[in-house]
């Protein structure tokens, strides 16, 4: 469904990604890891057209992502990004239908759809038509998958969604999250620095480091047999710590 | 918009109306005498039944002669030194003959001399002058510890200090430029010590002062005559011919006297000499105060918002370009920079030979400063837009218009308006200005307080300024409160 070819991200005086070759099948929840500054946000902002590749290309189905036609591929793909990236100036229904209205959908389609993804994201009725302004942390991050979801895209891409939320909202947002990708079959790209919420969500994991890939498989791979030295270092450090009395 | 389309078509008659066809436009520079004498002309038509409209109080010679020449005024007031000297400066115009030669080049009509040679003196406090015993100009050059003070006109012009100092050798290194009526007081309170007059002026006598004599015979004559283009009626040119020869130097004094220092509007003033002299009774028309800040206000009003009208689209859409293309952003800053420092003044008389006198040139110069504010404003609004709400907007594919529509100007709504209101408040106080250009608005009063040294007429200007300044910055915050959304 997407895929990498060669790709390589050259930002002033840094390369972000070294000639990366990574191919997500349709209705696979994928987990990119890693440590701050591997080239996991890259490689998702990469898969938006929001950055063009300095080499290589990026497909999305048969089409190849270019800036001829980024508008409509664009409609296939959901972005979600830490901070919700909800507009101030617009209700969370307004940010949620704005895209929809802007092509010109029937307003009865938009309604229905707004309702179903407001059952889906199990969001109250009473605080759709607030500013992002009024709502929690966790509601926007659901406003936002909302948005993401409207034009029913084909690929959802998470970029840390979760990463600025206290433990018991995330906790309760990663149950809903699992049962909605489990519902909708989408090939969902999951950017994270935590392996627990990576194993939670993801069929496949891809740890990268320095800009390439350094393993990809399951959790249970990479426990079995870590690639290098990095990846058993990288999985020792999430272990939770021990107390310090015993 | 109809309505505003309206008032535009009404400002442009309004500005267009000095045409030929419409009446005798007299105008007069912004000083007591020149006002006096376009009051009498202006007086003197109507009761020759000729329809006449005195166009008060413009910034200066350059304005008058080029607003002439453009057919917005059909006569003034002038003085033949000042034509000798500033307007024909750089052609031979020295004798009587060849002065009439170039006036007939130019289709401008003379009419004969009014009476009186108002040329430049240097003015001293009595008391001052008999204790150094300076008497005559030459004396000027065993005192250079003496301050002068001269106004602007004086002091740049050639034929002004340049000239003097060069031909009497003087040599005074505290030299200022200052308001000819705020150098008088400066004189009296001793805080200078020479400037220059008009030999006809009223507070020579009021303040005590001696007049130098000029023992080289530096300045020329400046015998005042009217200035009409030729192609005024038979009838108006008689009108002139008539009151030739009928003011001498003390008669003008008297009349720059009874309107500077005792308060009698120009209107009454010329109401009277005509009176006295040809004993026929003009109608004038009367002003009060309340019609008459009624009319400032609207006036100033119409400037303001018809600049503020056309430079918010203007700008607005400059600054979505210079945000839009990086590499435009530098020149169109760079030209925008620039223009918000041309003095209003140099602005206003650039804009004559195209636009004339009036309104036109005012709100264009008042379009031109409200340009930067609203234009950086517009371009940080759109800079200052968080990365991450960009990339959102991005992702969702929206095209560029609607980005900009939905988005984009939504979020730089806050600081656009800021924009505005910094324009709108600087444009209240720079449309004072327009009073020179003949647009009228408070600075009219203002104007006219300062030239009669009557405070409660500056003030009759200054404050209504002041308060629709306030009023602008508050109904603002009001638009700011009700559109813009807190977030």
């Amino acid at each position: 469904m997407i895929a990498f070819e060669n790709v390589t991200y050259d930002y002033p005086g840094v390369t972000a990604l070294r000639d990366v070759t990574l191919s997500l099948d349709h209705a696979t929840t994928t987990a990119l890891i890693g440590p701050s500054g591997c080239g996991k946000s890259t490689l998702i902002k990469i898969a938006v057209g929001l950055l063009i590749p300095s080499r290589g290309q990026v497909r999305i189905g048969e089409q190849a992502l270019e800036s001829a036609h980024l508008a409509a591929l664009r409609h296939r793909i959901g972005y979600v990004i830490q901070s919700g990236g909800l507009f101030p100036h617009l209700t969370a229904r307004e940010n949620v239908t704005l895209c929809a209205r802007h092509l010109r959908r029937p307003a009865p389609w938009i309604a229905e759809r707004f309702q179903a993804l407001a059952e889906l994201v199990r969001l109250p009725g009473d605080l759709l038509d607030r500013y992002p302004g009024q709502l929690s942390g966790g509601q926007r991050q659901r406003v936002s998958v909302m948005r993401a979801l409207m034009l029913d895209p084909d690929v959802l891409l998470l970029d840390e969604p979760l990463g600025a939320l206290d433990p018991m909202v995330r906790h309760e947002l990663q149950q809903d999250l699992r049962a909605l990708f489990d519902r909708l079959r989408k090939t969902v790209v999951l950017v994270t620095h935590d392996l627990a919420e990576a194993a939670f969500f993801s069929d496949s994991i891809v740890l990268m480091r320095e800009g390439r890939i350094v393993q990809r498989g399951t959790h249970a791979d990479l426990q079995r047999a870590p690639a290098d030295a990095f990846v058993r270092a990288f999985l020792a450090a999430q272990q939770p710590l021990p107390p310090l009395h015993d | 918009m109809t309505r505003i389309a309206r008032l535009v078509v009404l400002m442009l008659a309004l500005s267009c109306a000095n045409a030929n066809a419409g009446p005798v436009v007299i105008g007069s520079k912004a000083f007591t005498e020149s006002v006096i004498l376009g009051e009498l002309a202006t007086q003197m038509l109507r009761n020759g039944g000729i329809e006449a409209r005195h166009q008060r109080e413009l910034g200066g010679t350059a304005v008058l002669w080029s607003s002439l020449r453009r057919g917005d005024l059909s006569c003034y007031a002038e003085y033949t030194g000042t034509l000798r000297a500033e307007i024909y400066a750089r052609e031979a115009a020295g004798t009587d003959a060849q002065l009439a030669a170039l006036l007939q080049r130019d289709a401008i009509w003379a009419s004969p001399p009014i009476g009186f040679n108002d040329t430049y003196v240097l003015g001293m406090r009595k008391a001052a002058a008999q204790k150094l015993s300076v008497m005559r100009m030459s004396d000027l050059v065993s005192h250079p510890g003496l301050r002068l003070a001269f106004s602007n006109e004086f002091l740049d012009r050639a034929d002004g200090w340049p000239g003097l100092r060069a031909a009497y050798g003087l040599p005074q290194a505290d030299v200022r430029g200052m308001d000819h009526d705020l150098a008088y007081r400066a004189l009296a309170a001793g805080s200078i010590d020479v400037t220059d007059l008009y030999s006809t002026d009223a507070e020579i006598a009021y303040y005590d002062l001696v007049t130098l004599q000029d023992d080289r015979h530096y300045f020329p004559a400046y015998d005042a005559l009217f200035l009409c283009r030729a192609d005024v009626a038979p009838d108006v040119r008689k009108v002139f011919e008539q009151l030739a020869g009928t003011i001498d130097a003390p008669t003008m004094a008297r009349l720059n006297a009874q309107a500077k220092l005792d308060h009698v509007p120009e209107a009454k003033v010329a109401q009277a000499f005509i009176r006295d002299a040809l004993g026929v009774e003009s109608r004038i028309a009367k002003d009060s105060r309340s019609a008459r800040l009624l009319r400032r206000t609207l006036e100033h009003l119409s400037m303001v918002g018809l600049s503020l009208l056309a430079a918010v689209p203007f700008a607005v859409a400059l600054g979505v370009l210079a945000f839009r293309r990086p590499r435009l952003s530098r020149p169109i800053f760079a030209v925008a920079d620039v223009l918000q420092t041309i003095p209003a003044l140099a602005l206003l008389v650039f804009l004559i030979p195209w636009l004339g006198i009036g309104y036109a040139p005012a709100v264009t110069a008042l379009f031109v400063y409200s340009l930067l504010p609203i234009l950086r404003n517009t371009h940080a609004g759109l800079a200052d837009i968080p990365q991450d709400l960009r990339d959102s907007a991005d992702a969702l594919g929206l095209s560029s218009r609607a980005r900009l529509r939905f988005i984009e100007m939504p979020l730089a709504a806050r600081s656009i308006l800021a924009g505005i209101k910094t324009a709108a408040v600087i444009n209240v106080g720079t449309a004072t200005l327009g009073a020179l250009i003949g647009a009228g608005g408070y600075g009219q009063s203002i104007l006219t307080g300062i030239r009669l040294d009557d405070h409660a007429l500056i003030l009759e200007g200054a404050v209504p300024a002041a308060l629709l300044a306030l009023a602008v910055q508050w109904a603002f915050g009001m638009l700011e409160r009700r559109w813009v959304r807190v977030h």
